[in-house]
C-alpha cells in the first residue's frame, strides 16, 4: 500500500452515503489521516481489516466443506445415498431441511463475532486519540 | 381447464400488488427517496423484502418438479439458493453498505477508478437481470394458462403491463412493502397445502417407495394424455380406456399386456389402485433408490454426477452475490451492521421456505405420480392440492399455490425491472424521475416482447443461466475489490469479459443442444465448475500483470470498505 495521493479535479457522480460525511467524534483526527501520521494508529486499522476476513473465513470455510462433504461421501460410499432413517431417506432429511439450521446458526454467529470484534477495535482506536 | 377460483387469486395478488406499491408512492418524493427508498428501511422489513424478491419462479415451482422429476439431488438447487446469503453476509453486506455505492456498476467505477469497467457493468447487469426475467415471464404465462385455459401470451403481458406500471409510478418505496408482503404471501400459500396434504390427506407410507420399485397408483388414477405418448407397462394391467390406444379405438375395460404402446393425443387411461405407474419414452421414471440419490442428474442421467453436483453447489453458493438487483437492496439498510442483520435474517427466512419445494417433491412422488405420465412435474405444486384432494378445498388450496407463484412472478420481476431500469437511466438517460421511468416502460416493452418468445426454454435453463453468469462475473469482482488491494481495472476487465462470455457461451451452446452426454454435458451444462476459477484466475494474473494501475487511493478505498461506521474518513472517499 502507497501514500493516499487523491487525483485532483476528476468529478464522477457516484450516489454515496451521506452519513460518512458527518463526523461521529467530532474533535478526533479521521482515520486515514491517521493511516498515514501514526503507526500505531496503521497498524491497528491494519490489524482490524485482517481480523475481518479472518472472521469471514472462519465461517465461509466450514460452510463449503459441508456443502462439498456430502456429495464427496454419497459417490465415496453409494449406501449412504440409500439409507434411511426411521422410513425417510437420509437425503431428505439432509437437503430438505438439515442441512439449513447449521448454515443459518453460522450466520448469525459471524453476526455476533464481528460485531463484538469492531467494538473492541473502535474502542482501542478511540482510547488511543 | 378454467379454475375460477385460480383466476380471483391471482386477481387478488395483483391488486394488492398495486394498491401496496402505491400507498409507498406517497412517501417517497425526492428522485433519490425513489431509488433507494431514502436508506430507512428497518432489518426485520429489508429481510422480508429481499427474500420476497428473491423467491421466484425457480423457487416456487421449479424445485419441487425438477425434485420430483429427477429426484432428491436437485434439492441442491435450494440449498445453494440460500447458502449464497451467507457468502453475502460475511464477505460483501457489510463492505458494501460502508462504501455507499449502490449498484455493482457504481462499486466497479468508485473502487477502481474506471468508467470503462462501469460500462462493462452496466452490460452484464443487463444482461443477467434480461436472462433472470425471462422465465418470471413464463411461468406467469404457463401459470395463467393453467388457471384460464387460455393462450401463453396473457399472462405474459399481464405480468409485463402490472410490473412496468407499479415500477414507473411507485419506485422503490412501494416495491419494498410490496416485497415483504410478497414473501409472507409465498410462504403461505406453499406451506398451508404442503401441511394440509401432509397430515389430512391419505397417502402412502413414505417406505412405499423403497427399493427398486417404480411409483404406484395408490388409488383409482385418471390420466389425460395432452400429447401422444409411448407408455411402456411393467406388469400386464387392466385399465379404462377412453381414446385410441396402439391405433384401436376404445371405450371400456382393457386388459394392456407388459410391453409398449402408442397413446394418441387427449386420450384418458384410468388405473386401477395399486397398478405400477407406467414409463413413457419422453422421460424415464427413476426407481426409488435413484431417485433418494443426493447428486444431481442431467438429462435424466447421471454423468459424472460429482462434477455436476459440485457446479450447481457452485453457481448458486457463488451466483446469489452477484445478483443486481438483490446487491441494490443493501443500500436500504441504515449502515454496515444492519446490513449484516438483514443479511442474517434473509438466509433464516430463506430457509423456513425451502423446506416445502422439498415437501411437495415427495408428496408429489407419492400422490401424483401420473404427472411423470404426462410430462408435466413442473406444475406440481400448482396441481397437485387439486390432483390430491377433492372438492371445494382442492380448489382452494390450487387458488392459494396460483397465487403464490403469481406473487412470486411480480416480486422477482419488479426487483429485475428496477436494476435495470436504474442501470439504463443512470448510464445512458441521465438521472432523475422522468428518464428512471422512461427507462422502466422502455426495459417492461423488451422484456414483454421477448417473454413472448422463449415458451420452449425450461424456467430452471434461464435462472441457471443467470446464476452461472453471476458467479462467473460479478463474484469475483465484488470478492478481490472488497478484500484485495491489488485489483486493477484491466484485471477487473479482463475477468468480467472473460468469466461472463465462456459461461454465457458454454449455455448457449447447451440450449441449441451442443453436448449431450459425457464431460462436455457436464462442462456445458453446469460451466460455473469452471468459468468461475476462470474469472478469479484472470482477474488475478492480469492484475499483477498491470500493478501499476492498482489506483493510488487504494488505502482509502478499503478503509471505506471495512471502518465501521464510528470510526470517520476525512472526506468523500468514493469519488475523486
Amino acid at each position: 500500500m502507497t501514500d493516499v495521493v487523491r487525483p485532483e479535479g476528476v468529478a464522477r457522480e457516484v450516489i454515496r452515503s451521506p452519513e460518512r460525511r458527518v463526523p461521529a467524534v467530532p474533535n478526533s483526527p479521521a482515520a486515514d489521516d491517521l493511516y498515514e501520521q501514526d503507526e500505531y494508529a496503521r497498524t491497528l486499522l491494519r490489524s482490524l481489516i485482517r481480523a475481518q476476513l479472518a472472521v469471514t473465513l472462519s465461517v465461509l470455510i466450514p460452510a463449503a466443506a459441508l456443502l462439498c462433504l456430502y456429495p464427496l461421501l454419497a459417490v465415496l460410499f453409494p449406501a449412504l445415498g440409500r439409507a434411511t432413517v426411521a422410513g425417510v431417506p437420509l437425503t431428505l432429511l439432509v437437503l430438505g431441511g438439515g442441512i439449513y439450521p447449521p448454515l443459518v446458526i453460522l450466520g448469525f454467529w459471524y453476526v455476533r463475532r464481528t460485531e463484538r470484534m469492531e467494538h473492541r477495535f473502535v474502542d482501542l482506536l478511540e482510547s488511543h486519540d | 381447464m378454467t379454475e375460477p377460483a385460480s383466476i380471483v387469486a391471482v386477481v387478488a395478488v395483483t391488486v394488492a400488488t398495486v394498491v401496496i406499491g402505491a400507498r409507498g408512492v406517497r412517501v417517497s418524493r425526492t428522485p433519490e427517496d425513489f431509488l433507494v427508498a431514502a436508506r430507512r428501511v428497518p432489518p426485520t422489513l429489508n429481510a422480508s423484502a429481499i427474500s420476497g424478491e428473491y423467491l421466484s419462479a425457480a423457487s416456487f415451482l421449479g424445485i419441487a418438479g425438477l425434485a420430483m422429476l429427477d429426484g432428491l439431488g436437485a434439492l441442491w438447487y435450494a440449498v445453494g439458493y440460500a447458502a449464497g446469503y451467507l457468502v453475502l453476509l460475511a464477505a460483501v453486506a457489510a463492505p458494501l453498505r460502508r462504501f455507499g455505492a449502490y449498484t455493482i456498476p457504481d462499486f466497479a467505477e468508485g473502487r477502481l477508478n474506471s468508467p470503462i469497467l462501469r460500462r462493462a457493468g452496466t452490460v452484464m447487469v443487463l444482461v443477467i437481470c434480461g436472462f433472470y426475467l425471462l422465465p418470471q415471464l413464463k411461468g406467469a404465462g404457463l401459470t395463467l394458462q393453467e388457471a384460464l385455459g387460455g393462450s401463453y401470451w396473457v399472462g405474459v403481458v399481464v405480468l409485463g403491463v402490472v410490473v412496468t406500471g407499479v415500477i414507473s409510478s411507485g419506485g422503490m418505496k412501494g416495491i419494498t412493502f410490496v416485497q415483504a408482503f410478497q414473501y409472507w404471501l409465498k410462504l403461505t400459500a406453499i406451506a398451508v397445502p404442503a401441511l394440509v396434504l401432509l397430515m389430512v390427506v391419505h397417502h402412502p407410507p413414505l417406505t412405499s417407495i423403497e427399493g427398486t420399485t417404480t411409483p404406484t397408483f395408490h388409488r383409482i388414477t385418471k390420466v389425460e394424455f395432452p400429447d401422444a405418448e409411448f407408455v411402456t407397462l411393467a406388469t400386464p394391467t387392466t385399465v379404462r380406456v377412453d381414446g385410441v390406444i396402439g391405433g384401436v379405438s376404445h371405450d371400456g375395460v382393457v386388459t394392456l399386456d407388459a410391453t409398449d404402446y402408442r397413446v394418441s393425443a387427449h386420450s384418458v387411461l384410468t388405473f386401477p389402485a395399486g397398478s405400477r405407474v407406467p414409463t413413457v419414452t419422453s422421460g424415464a421414471v427413476l426407481t426409488a433408490s435413484q431417485w433418494e440419490s443426493p447428486l444431481v442428474r442431467l438429462n435424466g442421467k447421471l454423468i459424472h454426477p460429482l462434477a455436476a453436483t459440485y457446479g450447481i453447489v457452485l453457481a448458486t453458493f457463488l451466483g446469489a452475490i452477484g445478483l443486481p438487483h438483490i446487491l441494490v437492496r443493501f443500500y436500504t439498510n441504515r449502515d454496515g451492521p444492519a446490513a449484516r442483520k438483514t443479511t442474517a435474517l434473509v438466509l433464516l427466512l430463506l430457509a423456513c421456505f425451502y423446506v416445502f419445494p422439498a415437501m411437495f417433491a415427495v408428496l408429489g412422488r407419492l400422490d401424483a405420480p401420473q404427472l411423470y405420465t404426462t410430462g408435466q412435474t413442473d406444475s406440481v405444486v400448482l396441481v397437485l392440492p387439486r390432483l390430491a384432494t377433492f372438492g371445494p378445498w382442492g380448489t382452494l388450496l390450487a387458488a392459494l399455490t396460483a397465487a403464490g407463484a403469481f406473487a412470486a412472478f411480480l416480486s422477482t420481476s419488479s426487483g429485475l425491472m428496477i436494476s435495470m431500469a436504474g442501470a439504463l437511466s443512470h448510464d445512458l438517460l441521465g438521472q432523475g424521475v422522468k428518464a428512471f421511468r422512461l427507462s422502466a416502460v422502455g426495459a417492461g416493452v423488451v422484456a414483454t416482447v421477448l417473454g413472448l418468445l422463449v415458451g420452449g426454454i425450461a424456467i430452471n435453463v434461464l435462472v441457471g443461466w443467470a446464476f452461472a453468469i453471476a458467479a462467473s462475473s460479478f463474484c469475483p469482482l465484488l470478492l478481490l475489490g472488497i478484500w484485495w488491494a491489488g485489483l486493477t481495472w484491466q484485471g477487473a476487465l479482463c475477468g468480467l469479459a472473460l468469466g461472463g462470455g465462456a459461461s454465457s457461451a458454454a449455455v448457449v451452446a447447451t440450449m441449441v443442444g451442443a453436448g449431450r452426454t459425457g464431460w462436455p454435458a457436464v462442462l456445458l451444462g453446469e460451466p460455473a465448475i469452471w468459468t468461475v476459477p476462470l474469472a478469479f484466475i484472470t482477474m488475478i494474473g492480469v492484475s499483477l500483470l498491470t500493478r501499476s494501475s492498482v489506483p493510488p487511493d487504494v488505502t482509502r478505498k478499503l478503509l471505506a470498505l471495512h471502518l465501521p461506521e464510528r470510526i470517520r474518513l476525512s472526506d468523500q472517499v468514493v469519488d475523486g
